[in-house]
């Protein structure tokens, strides 16, 4: 019942939005289904630690600790990127950068957005799993474009066009497992054969032949999605023109829900191939992503590109950790999804806020931010040291975790070489930050609006130091979690 | 399968029949696409005949040369009409059994059609002018395009009929009737009729009837030619036309060619083989109707697409085998 | 249905899927390649149904009726009106010309039949033995969408990818589960419909919509 309501919850806000024009209380109410999608997944997660995996409508719907942990990361973001729906779009529609009907439809499509990454995380169904993030591609279409500027559609076509050929790839992926499983020799399980419990279950019949060009397919294909080298270029377009909330979304968790596709096929093929040829993937994948990161970081004249470029870093992170494949490695992964959903949210919002009083993204033309906008530019910085991974922010536990994790495994070489990777990144995106941050200039009095903004902002940011630190609540959950993909 | 212990009498009879039949044929059958052209077109046109009666009359003239020409221009004419006449006798027109079927591969029959092309494109470079050596040029161009595509479409028939001996694979045409429907055939088929297209210079590759010097392609080479020489050269073009067009339509709609060894049935293979010559002729001179000369760097476009449907024929039939 | 009439109406339905594919290629009438691209959504409709018929599956046939409505008829009337509406797509661009196009396309071909070879010893059929014709599909569209420039051809080229798919799904498990199935089709649906939107409303708001223009984003 209870994963039943997550999607119900988004849903209902999406049709009420449809129906009834544009008022502000709309926005507010989005926000309201994003606090209660949140409170469903903490829910799920205390009822999955007691009792274990729960089904619902006929076993559509399935929730086990994984799923319940992906449904606490995509409410805690959506939570922070919807507060910001009232205010941003009260001030575009005073400007005129919106219409009415625009408002409400951005509201509409955030909702189908978040019910698409839900049905993701809590469909039992691998097939289904799938058709929900090509559904993500869809709703986020027009919500890229939101602004009609040429540019805008520009992102919003290459994005179109690269997720869905990539998910393609996906998708035939998953039906080469579904063949591999119909010809395992083992009974007949016919139209179950997609749900991820019976393929676990004969995941060591499979065909290696058909299994290996399937989980090849299938890193490409969701690797397309979760913005992994080498199709990794429609995301530094797509959330460079989005609006900041939909780029904190996007960024924050459409992103880890296609991961988290790849370590449900993952766990399959290790079971199926056993864990090198998996892992020989993911490796290829992760270091290019950094190595990609690493490059373009350097010249980058755009604050939001540079965001989307270390989520392309971070990505290449959560590949080589998976690469580890340990069930140590792979609570790190978890950790780091949640990690840098908050922090990589609040960044983009806040850069929202900074494009929209400065009227630029260039990192070139907007100097001082730290003296003109104290409370902008010191959350602005703040989440960028929890970005780079130092302490006592949660990213800083996650990849330490996720490095041992590595060499315990015998990767010593590649964590040598995503370290070389990253402190080219660290280098170069403290450089820019200083641009961004430092220099002399007047602090005018901090508005009201600031503070609106602020509020959620910081708690973020508290909640990523608190989860830094303290091993409570998450340990328990992030162990039961890995669990179910790692041995 | 091969039809090697064929009685030697009847093999030179089919063999000579042939010959007869698409030497008359294949000049008729140009005289019916201009017709067919002519009554489309809302013209009453040149007898069916005239073709023959043009031939009558060159060949009673005096063949002049060139002072600067070299052999090449006098023997040119005669490896043309011997190389197809060659082809023609060995083919399986009317009967699976002619004159040295055993080696009427469809390597052999191929080149041999090659023979004549090289010795023509020869004689318009021989004479040192212009247009000669344009239309050479042009007619190797298109031949090399056209080439790769026929060999592999007749791979792919030969992949069907686990032999590359054309009177073998015609007669097993005639006992499985159901292959001349599979898609290897009718991509094959496809790919085959792009070709002769190309080969016996139609539209939209190349216009018969222009002598306009930007498009002509096959007459710019035989523009040196008078008289006898002439003669031979355009029925040497006509033979080859009756040729292709009567195997192409015996490769995939073999129906009529006489399998046996009794005289009596090739009067009927005769009757057949110019009902489906003819059918074939007059649907190609209507398609010739309805289009326009390709311009000449859109012709590789089309016989790359004949080459593709060759490709995919062969590989559908290596799929479903 | 006798076995031979089986196999014989599977070939040639599959056959025409990997042929329209090529005439994709092969035209340079943006209108052409639309009608291709109908026939092919009506051929892959048929061989879900001769499947169907031969394996009494009445989820195949669902599919198959479903394929016919969205691939064979709302697809390309959707693509219609792009053309309508975006008067330089009348005409391929193709960055590679069109021999070349064709030559890679039978180089492709050959890739696919080579590279299927694995897939298809696991469980040898009359259909599984098509399948190197599916992917063939999929590698075209890939190429196209690759060395196209003009909107119509990039939603054709996606089109060929998802066609190519949908035919090996056929081909090797007799399709996916209903609920896939429905869902993949109306994902399919509702991108084109959400590109020709896009080209729509650019089209309306900045005068066209012309890939080669778009070159503002890079780093």
């Amino acid at each position: 019942m209870l994963s039943l309501f997550a999607l119900v919850i988004p849903l209902v806000m999406g049709v009420i939005a449809l129906v009834v024009p544009w008022r502000r209380w709309i926005g507010w109410g989005s926000a309201v289904s994003s606090a209660g999608v949140l409170g469903v997944g903490i829910a799920l997660c205390v009822t999955t630690s007691s009792h274990g995996p729960v089904s619902s409508l006929h076993g559509a719907l399935r929730a086990d600790a994984l799923s319940s942990f992906m449904v606490v990361v995509i409410g805690t973001v959506a939570l922070l990127a919807t507060l910001q729906t009232p205010r941003v779009m009260t001030q575009e529609l005073e400007e005129g950068t919106t219409t009415r009907r625009h408002a409400g439809n951005y509201v509409v499509l955030m909702q189908a957005f978040i019910t698409c990454m839900l049905t993701a995380v809590l469909a039992a169904n691998l097939g289904v799993l799938w058709v929900a993030v090509e559904a993500t591609t869809i709703a986020t279409t027009f919500l890229v474009s939101h602004y009609r500027t040429k540019k805008a559609v520009e992102a919003s076509w290459k994005y179109v066009i690269l997720c869905s050929v990539g998910i393609a790839l996906a998708f035939f992926g998953t039906v080469l497992v579904y063949y591999a499983a119909l010809h395992s020799g083992v009974g007949k399980i016919g139209a179950a054969s997609l749900n991820w419990t019976s393929l676990m279950a004969i995941a060591p019949h499979l065909n290696h032949g058909v299994m290996r060009l399937a989980v090849t397919l299938l890193v490409l294909g969701y690797g397309t999605k979760v913005g992994l080298a080498p199709t990794h270029s429609w995301l530094a377009d797509a959330h460079s023109q989005a609006p900041a909330p939909v780029s904190a979304l996007m960024s924050g968790v459409l992103l880890t829900v296609a991961f988290y596709a790849l370590l449900r096929f993952k766990a399959i093929a290790d079971a199926a191939l056993g864990p090198a040829y998996p892992r020989a993937l993911f490796i290829i994948v992760g270091l290019l992503s950094l190595l990609v990161a690493a490059v373009l970081l350097i010249a980058q004249r755009d604050y939001k590109r540079m965001l989307a470029y270390s989520s392309v870093e971070h990505m290449g992170l959560l590949a080589l950790g998976a690469a580890a494949g340990s069930s140590l490695a792979i609570a790190a992964v978890l950790l780091h999804m949640l990690g840098h959903g908050l922090t990589k949210s609040t960044l983009f919002i806040s850069s929202g806020e900074i494009a929209h009083a400065e009227g630029t993204t260039e990192i070139a033309k907007v100097k001082a931010l730290l003296a003109r906008r104290p409370v902008l530019g010191g959350i602005f910085g703040c989440a960028l040291l929890a970005l780079l991974g130092l302490p006592p922010f949660s990213l800083f536990i996650s990849e330490f975790t996720m490095a041992r994790a590595e060499v315990n495994v015998g990767l010593w070489w590649v964590v040598a070489i995503s370290l070389v990777c990253l402190s080219v990144i660290f280098v170069s995106m403290t450089n820019h930050a200083r641009h961004l941050l430092l220099g002399a200039g007047s602090a005018p009095a901090v508005s009201l609006r600031a503070r609106s903004v602020a509020v959620p902002l910081v708690s973020a940011l508290v909640a990523s130091a608190f989860i830094g630190v303290s091993a409570w609540p998450l340990l328990s959950l992030l162990q039961a979690a890995a669990h179910v993909v790692a041995p | 399968m091969t039809p090697a212990g064929s009685p030697l009498g009847y093999a030179i009879i089919a063999s000579l029949l042939q010959v007869v039949l698409v030497a008359l044929g294949g000049p008729l059958l140009m005289g019916l696409m201009a017709k067919v052209r002519a009554r489309a077109e809302g013209r009453v046109g040149a007898p069916i005949r005239q073709p023959l009666r043009d031939l009558r009359k060159l060949m009673g003239k005096e063949g002049l040369r060139a002072h600067h020409s070299s052999v090449v221009l006098a023997v040119a004419p005669l490896v043309v009409l011997g190389s197809t006449t060659l082809a023609v006798a060995i083919s399986p027109l009317v009967t699976t059994h002619p004159l040295l079927s055993a080696s009427a591969d469809l390597f052999v029959i191929v080149y041999l059609l090659l023979t004549g092309s090289v010795a023509m494109a020869l004689a318009g470079l021989d004479t040192g002018t212009a247009f000669g050596g344009m239309g050479s040029s042009r007619a190797i161009t298109i031949g090399a395009l056209a080439e790769p595509a026929l060999l592999v479409a007749v791979i792919a028939l030969s992949i069907q009929a686990r032999t590359s001996n054309l009177p073998a694979i015609v007669a097993d045409t005639i006992t499985h009737p159901v292959w001349s429907s599979t898609p290897t055939r009718l991509l094959a088929l496809v790919a085959l009729v792009i070709v002769v297209i190309a080969e016996t210079g139609r539209l939209p590759v190349d216009n018969p009837n222009t002598h306009l010097e930007l498009t002509m392609i096959h007459e710019a080479m035989t523009l040196e030619y008078a008289g006898s020489d002439l003669g031979l050269v355009t029925l040497g073009a006509a033979m080859r036309l009756g040729l292709l067009f009567a195997l192409l339509m015996n490769l995939f709609v073999p129906w009529g060619v006489a399998t046996g060894h009794t005289m009596l049935a090739l009067p009927a293979a005769v009757m057949f083989l110019t009902l489906k010559a003819s059918l074939l002729a007059v649907v190609v001179s209507l398609i010739e109707v309805h289009s326009a000369k390709l311009r000449l760097f859109r012709i590789p476009e089309l016989l790359a697409g004949g080459f593709v449907l060759a490709v995919l024929a062969v590989i559908t039939q290596l799929v479903a085998r | 249905m006798s076995a031979s009439f089986y196999v014989g109406a599977l070939e040639l339905t599959t056959g025409a899927v990997l042929v329209c594919a090529v005439m994709t290629l092969w035209r340079r009438q943006v209108r052409t390649i639309v009608t291709m691209l109908r026939l092919q959504g009506v051929s892959l409709a048929l061989v879900a149904g001769v499947l169907a018929w031969h394996e009494h599956d009445l989820g195949l046939a669902i599919t198959a009726a479903l394929v016919l409505g969205v691939k064979g008829a709302l697809v390309p009337w959707l693509l219609r009106r792009v053309i309508r509406l975006d008067p330089r797509s009348r005409e391929t661009a193709p960055l590679i010309n069109v021999p070349a196009s064709l030559v890679s396309a039978a180089f492709l071909i050959v890739v696919s039949y080579v590279v299927c070879s694995k897939l298809t010893a696991l469980a040898p059929s009359a259909a599984s033995r098509l399948v190197p014709i599916g992917v063939a599909t999929v590698l075209v569209g890939y190429f196209m969408l690759v060395t196209r420039r003009r909107s119509v051809s990039q939603i054709v080229g996606l089109l060929l990818v998802d066609n190519g798919i949908a035919l090996v799904t056929f081909l090797l498990t007799a399709g996916v589960p209903l609920i896939v199935e429905l869902g993949s089709t109306l994902d399919v649906l509702l991108v084109v419909v959400v590109l020709q939107v896009l080209v729509v409303n650019a089209g309306a708001r900045h005068g066209s919509f012309d890939l080669d223009e778009m070159r503002e984003l890079h780093d």
